[in-house]
């Protein structure tokens, strides 16, 4: 028989309400309140733990609780974690994701929550945590203990998982590709898409708007005679042999190449693009045409900006996933800080 | 204009003495059609090879697809293109149905081209693995483009259109099994019943993204980049006035088979009349500047609007870059009121976590979706590789390396592949063929 481990909060486990909210992690063998609805609604494993912590303790001093837990599991053995349900209990919520996710990263099992739709954790986590929509009070239980039990025992069985609307829980904005022979073909799909929007009829669209992440501008250099300027591009731009062997679509690598000697990116087997997305031509003949190190050697020289960084980073955009381009950026970031850059032209294609 | 598809539905196709059609069976008399093809100097060498569904074949470098045709009036099949120029959606179009000729490099892929298995997992990708695929094999002398990513593959391409016509000629004086007809009154002469449905148009966005000539889609003969988007009739598209490029991503790719068997514009046919007024076609494009894109919605929202459209289908052929084209058109026909759908492709990542499309607009809120270009598929070894398998990792196919420090290469050594979904040959098929979609997991 498999294992599970349950996660709750001191009111759940008894303890008490907003007064007992401080209540430090512990770990207790067995079943402690809902680790007994859990436990008889799996099939497939058994609740050998429950983990209770303070909501408070766990909203203020959270890198502390994590800790804590993470030793707690570190001798247990388990193959799937469980949290809550949460209902529409935000710091709760809040808590159930966090430590579900923590579990994830530092134990690779299965991890699976219940909140209700209105609980901010909902949100937060369900990218990283699966999540089923549930009841708003402690009275829908049964019903949302049943569901993600359901989902455990399917996972443990080692049965293949359907996508989100049909195993029920909350969509993550993990999107692949489906192939179905009985489903309409995408001409009769979009006709009758058409005919219901046209009716003013209800429709799904296949490809849902997500709410598009924004960075906020950063604040404006003060003095642009001192600062040192750096080019970061995704259009392509490598030493003539690839050294990084940067792929040319899809990217997944990038590279930073020392520039401090050049006045200029030179052409003809020094400098060229290795990008699949757009016509090589005008950018291998003059690179600067894509990482214009000629006209800002010339602003350097007319003091209008204080330097130029040593390196310029590089990867290519054409096919490369939005995750992959923040990862490469994330590491990017390590060496311009470094370097102490204090402003960046970013060229694309 | 009044088209009429003559079908002659091919149930095998061999090779033998001579070039004919009976009884289902399209016989070819290979040495005079490979004669036929090496007219062109341009091709170095050539080969016929036939591919039936459910046979262990694999297919790859492929670069195009076309439905062998003939014009029984005697012009071109695609006209500005094999032959001079000539209005085409009207009259008579005989059609070898359930073949395609493929246009295949002997060695050298692009970052285009497509791989079609015609059995096993891999057949459940592309809609030419259910078609009886006579594949011109062929090198050239292109040299100036040997190595490069980036091929025209003209000679090639051209070599696989011309083939088609001269298979298409054997059912010319014949009478077809059975005749498609396409009638689409002009704009301001519909009949009040058809006047009172909701006026609709299908707003395609070729591929047009290369300044250079030779990579883009054509439309009789024209590089779709250079124009600005146009009213065409549905007919004309069916009946061979668009060419497909070189150039895309293959699983985004429409190819010319694709234009000439439009399965949105059939939709479109068989609901006019009875639920919709179909106006006809707007012919876009996907330019790369941020003013020429910006110029192309424009002139297709005002183009839609002047014609009266109440909605619209709207299909962009590619992903990445084309995207910004796809909302910028989809936003500004929303704006002057036009009910859109849109057909599109997604790129979500390997792991399905990315953005679906490079840029997102809330007015976009119907949507068809193919598939996702990146996700990854691995299929095991085939009997037969019709062109040459190196070729997917070798030479930049968009969804092919030649090595990856997870994954290995693209091609083992066994035979076995694994390849991103970007490289299947027309594979996403916003067309219209596509029986995939997207789901949230």
């Amino acid at each position: 028989m498999k294992k599970a481990i349950l996660y709750i909060n001191q009111f759940f486990a008894g303890i008490g309400g907003e007064d007992k909210a401080d209540h430090a992690p512990e770990i207790r063998e067995g079943l402690v309140g809902p680790a007994m609805a859990l436990d008889g609604a799996l099939k497939n494993a058994v609740v050998t733990h429950t983990i209770i912590c303070g909501d408070n303790f766990m909203g203020s001093r959270e890198d502390e609780a994590v800790e804590k837990i993470m030793e707690f599991l570190s001798d247990k053995e388990f193959d799937i974690f469980f949290a809550g349900p949460a209902f529409q209990a935000g710091r709760y919520g809040n808590a159930c994701g966090v430590i579900c996710k923590a579990v994830k990263e530092r134990f690779g099992v299965p991890v699976i929550s219940s909140m209700h739709e209105e609980n901010p954790g909902v949100d937060m986590f369900k990218k990283e945590v699966v999540i089923f929509p549930g009841g708003k009070s402690a009275a829908a239980m049964r019903k949302d203990t049943k569901k993600v039990a359901a989902y455990g025992d399917k996972i443990l069985a080692g049965e293949k998982l359907g996508n989100a609307q049909e195993e029920g829980y909350y969509i993550r904005g993990i999107r692949h590709q489906v192939i179905d022979k009985t489903m309409e073909p995408a001409s009769k799909r979009a006709m009758a898409m058409l005919l219901n929007k046209l009716s003013g009829q209800e429709y799904t669209t296949e490809l849902p708007i997500p709410k598009v992440e924004r960075v906020p501008i950063a604040a404006p250099i003060k003095e642009m005679a001192s600062a040192k300027i750096a080019f970061v591009t995704s259009g392509g731009i490598v030493p003539a042999d690839n050294p990084d062997r940067i792929q040319s679509a899809s990217a997944t690598r990038w590279g930073m190449y020392d520039i401090s000697a050049e006045a200029r990116l030179e052409g003809n087997g020094v400098y060229k693009t290795i990008h699949a997305g757009y016509d090589p031509a005008a950018a291998d003949a003059d690179p600067n045409v894509c990482v214009p190190l000629d006209a800002l050697r010339a602003y350097e020289k007319e003091g209008r900006i204080g330097s130029i960084d040593s390196h310029f980073y590089t990867t290519v955009g054409t096919g490369t996933t939005e995750a992959e381009a923040a990862r490469m950026a994330q590491e990017m970031i390590v060496h311009l800080k470094e370097h102490n850059v204090d402003g960046i032209i970013l060229t694309s294609t | 204009m009044k088209l009429e598809l003559g079908n002659f539905h091919v149930k095998d196709a061999r090779f033998g003495e001579k070039t004919y059609f009976e009884d289902g069976i399209l016989t070819i008399n290979k040495e005079e059609a490979i004669a036929y093809v090496m007219e062109d100097e341009h091709i170095t060498s050539a080969d016929i090879i036939i591919a039936r569904p459910g046979e262990a074949k694999r297919i790859v470098p492929v670069k195009e697809a076309i439905e062998p045709r003939c014009r029984v009036s005697g012009g071109p099949v695609f006209p500005g293109v094999t032959g001079g120029i000539e209005t085409c959606g009207n009259g008579r179009t005989h059609a070898l149905k359930n073949t395609s000729v493929l246009a295949v490099g002997k060695h050298w892929g692009s970052f285009g081209d497509g791989l079609i298995d015609m059995s096993g997992k891999g057949a459940d990708y592309t809609y030419f693995s259910q078609l009886i695929n006579i594949c011109l094999v062929a090198d050239t002398d292109e040299e100036f483009e040997r190595y490069e990513q980036q091929k025209k593959n003209k000679a090639i391409r051209w070599g696989a259109m011309r083939l088609s016509e001269y298979l298409g000629s054997a059912v010319k004086d014949m009478e077809p099994q059975d005749i498609e007809t396409y009638e689409l009154e002009p704009v301001s002469k519909k009949s009040p019943e058809v006047a009172k449905l909701p006026s609709v148009v299908y707003v395609m966005q070729p591929q047009s993204q290369m300044e250079e000539q030779g990579y883009n889609d054509l439309v009789y003969g024209w590089d779709a980049n250079r124009m600005v988007p146009t009213f065409m009739h549905p007919n004309e598209i069916l009946d061979g006035a668009m060419i497909s490029g070189s150039f895309m991503p293959c699983s985004s790719k429409w190819s010319t088979y694709d234009f000439m068997n439009n399965p949105t514009i059939k939709e479109l046919y068989g609901n006019h009349g009875k639920t919709v007024n179909f106006l006809g076609v707007i012919m876009s494009n996907l330019n790369v500047a941020m003013e020429q894109k910006e110029r192309a919605a424009m002139f297709v929202a005002n183009m839609a609007k002047n014609l009266g459209a109440d909605g619209a289908i709207l299909a962009e052929e590619g992903y990445g870059n084309p995207d910004a084209d796809f909302i910028a058109c989809y936003r500004a026909l929303e704006d002057i009121g036009v009910k859109t759908v849109g057909m599109t492709n997604e790129c979500t990542g390997r792991d399905g976590q990315s953005q679906p499309l490079v840029t997102l607009d809330e007015k976009a809120n119907a949507i068809v979706s193919c598939g996702n270009v990146s996700q990854l598929v691995e299929l095991p070894p085939m009997d037969e590789v019709i062109g040459e398998l190196a070729a997917l990792g070798r030479d930049g196919l968009s969804g092919g390396w030649d090595g990856d420090e997870k994954l290995g290469p693209s091609v083992r050594e066994d035979g076995s592949v694994i390849m991103e979904n970007n490289s299947m040959f027309c594979g996403d098929q916003v067309s219209g063929w596509s029986r995939k979609t997207m789901k949230e997991f």
